[in-house]
C-alpha cells in the first residue's frame, strides 16, 4: 500500500462548543448539554465543565453535583446537525475521502495532496477554515492510518494538532494501554489484562497463540493494529457497506429474555439509522461474542430489501433464537445486528405494499428521534414466552 | 425385515428420494430413509417434514418389516457397489446389514415408528395431466418463483385449477410468470394451492419427458403427485396468493415485435458490462428499432441495436436485464410481442403462436 496521510478530525466538545458559539455570554462558562431534569445523562460538557469533572454520558444529576453552577442546557439536534453538515462542508475542500463517523468526527484520506504540502500545514488549514466557516475548535490528528490518525487527534486535544509519522508510531503505541484500540473495551481490557497485556507493546509481542485463545479470528487483527499496521481505507461507502450496532454486556449474558432485551433495542437503531441514510439491506447479520472472546455471526438474507423495524425485528429474533437453539447456555459478553447489501437502484415492484401504518409509525419515530436525539423513544418489549 | 436384489433396483429408487434428505436436519431421523418390506415389494421414503418423497420397488422379499437407516450412507453404498452386484439387505437386531460379494456393511438405524410419514392427505379433488406437459408448465413459470421472501406466500408456485385448464403462476414481486395447461380436468371446480419452492423444484427433477400420466391429488393441506413408482407429497404454503390477474397489463398502447432469438442474444451481450449486481439495462425505443444500453461501476458501456417492428412514440425504460432474458427463454418461437405504457409501468412478453404464456416484468428506474 502507498504512503498514505490520514487525518481524524473531531470537534471538541461539539454540542457544548455550538451553545457557547451560539450565545458568546456562555464562553468561557462551564455548559452542559444533556437530557431533561434529573432523569437524563450528560451529552456534552465544555472544557471548563470538565474541569469539574464532569464527563458525556454522566448522569446529570451527578453532573450537577459536581457543577452546581454550571449552565444546563437541552439538547438541540436539529442546530447541531446543522452545524455539522457545515463543518463537513470545510472537509469536502481539502478532499472527497470523507468518513463521518458521527456528526461531530471524521476521518479524511489526505494522501492525494500535493507531496510539498506538509502533514501538518494541511492539519492546521483544516482548523482554520472550520474555525472561521464555523467558529468552532477540531482537534485534528494526522497519521499513516485511521489507527493513528484517531491516537493522534486524542493526544491532541482540545484545540489541538498532532501528526505522528509513520517512523515514530511505535514509541508512540507501546506505551499505551490496550484500551487504546478500537474493539478493545474495558471488558476485554480486563481479559486481557487477566493475561498480562496491559499495553500495545505487550500485546504486540505476545505468542499468536495466547491471543488466538483470546480473540479467535480477530487476533492477528488486533496484533497488526498494536504494531501500528491499519490497512482499513477512509471511504464515503465504507459506511454504506454495513450498518450495525453492538452492545457488550456489564456480564456475561445466557438467557432469551435478557438477550432478546438487548437486541430489541440494537435492532430498533439499526432500523433508525438503515431509514436515516435510506439504505435498504438484503441481509441481515447478528454478530455474537461468547465469553471465550470469540465470534460468532450468523446471516440471513431476505427479500424484498427494506428497513423497517416490523420486518427486520423477526427476522433478527429468529436469527438469535436459532443460535441459541444451536448453542444452548453459551454464555455471551456481546450482541450486535448489523445490515448490508443495501439495494440503490430502483427496481419497481409488482404489488404495492400494505404496510402504510407500519411506515406512518415509524416515520414518527424518526422524527422524534430526528429531534430529541436516539435513544429517546423505543418500542416496548413484549412479555414472550418460551 | 429380510430381501434380495439388484444394486442398480435399489440404487435408481434411493437416488430417487435421497434429493429431500437435508444436509443438517432439525432431527437426526430426517437424516434416514424409511424402509418398507411388504407382500407387494420395497418401499422408500425420505422426508424434510415439507416435502415427502417414496419410491416403489420390487424386490424379492424374504421377510416383511420396516426400519430408518441414514440415506446418505445408504447411497454411497449402493453407488461404491459394482454394477449388476446382488445385494442381499437383512435386520440384525439394531442395525441394518447388507452384504454383497464379500463386502459387508452395517448400518445403525432408528425405528420406523418415530419417522415423519404423511398418511391421509385428505384428498379433495384429483386428476390426470401428461408427465411432459405438466413439467412443461413448471419450466415455463418455476424460475420466477421468489426465495426466501418475507412474504412466504411468493417462495412457491401458484397451481389454479379450473373447468378445462391449469394453471401455473409465479412471482417475485419484481416479475410474473404465468403459463396455461388446457386439459380437460373433469369436474374440478377452480381451486388455488401453493406449492412450496423446494417441492417445486424437486418435482421439476422428478419429471420425466414421457407420455405417461401424473395423477394430482389435492388434499387439504397437501398436494399428492403420482408418477409410476413414485409418491411426491408437498405440504402446500398456507397463505393468500396476490390477486396476479390486476398487475397482468391489461391495456399498452406500445407494442412492438421482435425476434426472439435476436433480442434474447442483443441482451444478453449489453448485460456482460450491466452493473453485476442489479443488472440494470436502458432499452430505448424508437420506429422499427431498439436500441439496449447498460453501463457498470467501472464507467464501462455497451451498446447493441436490433431491427424491431414497432410504429409508436418514442420510451426509454430501464429493466432488470435477467429478468427480460428468462422470460424470453421460457417462451418458444420466433417472434416475441412485447407490450409497453411507459417507463414506470410493467411490460408484457407474449409469443404470438403461444397464447398461454404471459410474462409481466415491472422496470427499474435507472
Amino acid at each position: 500500500m502507498m504512503n498514505r496521510l490520514i487525518a481524524h478530525v473531531d470537534m471538541d466538545a461539539f454540542y457544548a462548543s455550538v451553545e457557547q458559539h451560539d450565545h458568546p455570554e456562555l464562553k468561557g462558562r462551564p455548559v452542559i448539554v444533556g437530557g431533561p431534569q434529573q432523569r437524563g445523562v450528560v451529552c456534552a460538557a465544555s472544557y471548563e465543565a470538565r474541569r469539574f469533572g464532569v464527563r458525556s454520558a454522566m448522569p446529570m444529576y451527578e453532573a450537577r453535583r459536581r457543577c452546581p453552577d454550571g449552565i444546563y442546557l437541552p439538547v438541540r439536534m436539529t442546530r447541531y446537525r446543522e452545524a455539522s453538515a457545515a463543518v463537513f462542508r470545510c472537509f469536502a475542500e481539502f478532499t472527497p475521502l470523507i468518513e463521518g463517523l458521527s456528526l461531530d468526527e471524521a476521518f479524511l484520506d489526505l494522501s492525494a495532496a500535493p507531496p510539498s504540502a506538509h502533514a501538518l500545514e494541511l492539519g492546521r488549514a483544516i482548523k482554520t477554515r472550520v474555525r472561521a466557516h464555523t467558529g468552532l475548535t477540531a482537534s485534528v490528528g494526522l497519521g499513516p492510518n485511521k489507527l493513528i490518525a484517531k491516537i493522534a487527534s486524542e493526544k491532541s486535544k482540545p484545540d489541538g494538532l498532532l501528526h505522528i509519522p509513520a517512523e515514530r508510531t511505535r514509541e508512540t503505541l507501546d506505551p499505551l494501554p490496550v484500551t487504546a484500540l478500537w474493539g478493545i473495551g474495558p471488558h476485554s481490557g480486563a481479559h486481557l489484562e487477566k493475561a498480562g497485556i496491559r499495553t500495545l507493546r505487550e500485546l504486540r509481542l505476545a505468542p499468536e497463540p495466547l491471543l488466538a485463545a483470546l480473540f479467535g479470528s480477530q487476533a492477528r487483527f488486533f496484533q497488526a493494529l498494536a504494531e501500528g499496521r491499519d490497512e482499513r481505507p477512509v471511504g464515503g461507502d465504507t459506511r454504506e457497506r454495513s450498518v450495525s450496532q453492538e452492545t457488550t454486556f456489564a456480564r456475561d449474558l445466557s438467557d432469551w429474555r435478557a438477550l432478546a432485551g438487548e437486541l430489541r433495542p440494537l435492532t430498533e437503531g439499526l432500523c433508525a439509522s438503515l431509514r436515516r441514510h435510506s439504505l435498504r439491506p438484503h441481509t441481515l447479520v447478528l454478530k455474537l461474542r461468547t465469553a471465550d472472546f470469540r465470534r460468532h455471526t450468523r446471516q440471513r438474507r431476505f427479500a424484498p430489501p427494506d428497513n423497517a423495524f416490523a420486518v427486520l425485528w423477526p427476522l433478527a429474533e429468529t436469527l438469535l433464537h436459532d443460535w441459541l437453539r444451536e448453542k444452548p447456555g453459551r454464555p455471551l459478553r456481546l450482541i450486535g445486528i448489523g445490515a448490508r447489501d443495501f439495494v440503490h437502484a430502483d427496481q419497481l415492484a409488482l404489488f404495492e405494499e400494505n404496510r402504510a401504518s407500519e411506515r406512518r409509525l415509524e416515520a414518527a419515530v424518526d422524527a422524534v428521534r430526528q429531534r430529541f436525539g436516539d435513544g429517546k423513544l423505543a418500542r416496548g418489549m413484549p412479555s414472550r414466552m418460551e | 425385515m429380510k430381501f434380495e436384489t439388484l444394486r442398480d433396483t435399489l440404487l435408481f429408487p434411493v437416488q430417487a428420494v435421497v434429493g429431500v434428505v437435508e444436509k443438517r436436519q432439525t432431527m437426526p431421523i430426517l437424516a434416514n430413509l424409511l424402509l418398507t418390506v411388504t407382500d407387494t415389494g420395497l418401499s422408500l421414503t425420505g422426508t424434510d417434514m415439507e416435502v415427502e418423497l417414496v419410491a416403489d420397488t420390487a424386490v424379492e422379499i424374504q421377510e416383511k418389516g420396516e426400519i430408518t437407516v441414514p440415506a446418505r450412507k445408504l447411497l454411497d453404498i449402493c453407488r461404491a457397489l459394482p454394477e449388476g452386484a446382488k445385494i442381499v439387505v437383512y435386520l440384525d437386531k439394531d442395525k441394518l446389514s447388507l452384504r454383497s460379494g464379500r463386502s459387508r456393511f452395517s448400518l445403525v438405524t432408528l425405528p420406523a415408528a418415530d419417522f415423519p410419514a404423511v398418511e391421509d392427505i385428505h384428498v379433495q379433488r384429483s386428476f390426470s395431466v401428461g408427465q411432459k406437459q405438466l413439467r412443461d408448465l413448471f419450466t415455463r413459470t418455476a424460475f420466477s418463483m421468489a426465495q426466501q421472501d418475507v412474504r412466504y406466500y411468493l417462495n412457491g408456485l401458484l397451481l389454479e385449477t379450473s373447468e378445462k385448464c391449469l394453471r401455473a403462476v409465479a412471482t417475485d414481486g419484481h416479475r410474473l410468470a404465468l403459463c396455461d395447461l388446457g386439459t380437460d380436468l373433469g369436474d374440478v371446480t377452480a381451486q388455488q394451492v401453493i406449492v412450496p419452492r423446494k417441492g417445486v423444484l424437486e418435482l421439476q427433477r422428478l419429471l420425466g419427458e414421457g407420455d405417461t400420466q401424473a395423477k394430482i391429488e389435492l388434499g387439504t393441506n397437501h398436494v399428492r403427485i403420482h408418477l409410476p413408482g413414485l409418491r411426491f407429497t408437498s405440504k402446500l404454503i398456507d397463505g393468500r396468493f396476490p390477486e396476479y390477474e390486476r398487475v397482468v397489463p391489461k391495456g399498452g398502447d406500445k407494442i412492438f415485435t421482435a425476434d426472439r432469438l435476436m433480442l434474447k442474444e442483443a441482451l444478453g451481450r449489453a448485460a456482460i458490462l450491466s452493473n453485476e449486481k442489479y443488472r440494470g439495462v436502458r432499452l430505448q425505443l424508437s420506429t422499427n428499432r431498439l436500441k439496449v444500453l447498460a453501463h457498470n461501476p467501472e464507467q464501462e458501456e455497451a451498446e447493441d441495436e436490433i431491427e424491431v417492428q414497432y410504429q409508436g412514440s418514442e420510451l426509454e425504460i430501464g429493466f432488470n436485464v435477467t429478468y427480460l432474458l428468462e422470460a424470453l427463454s421460457a417462451l418458444e418461437g420466433e417472434q416475441v410481442h412485447v407490450t409497453l405504457t411507459d417507463a414506470n409501468s410493467s411490460c408484457l412478453i407474449r409469443a404470438p403462436q403461444n397464447k398461454f404464456c404471459r410474462y409481466v416484468v415491472m422496470p427499474m428506474r435507472l
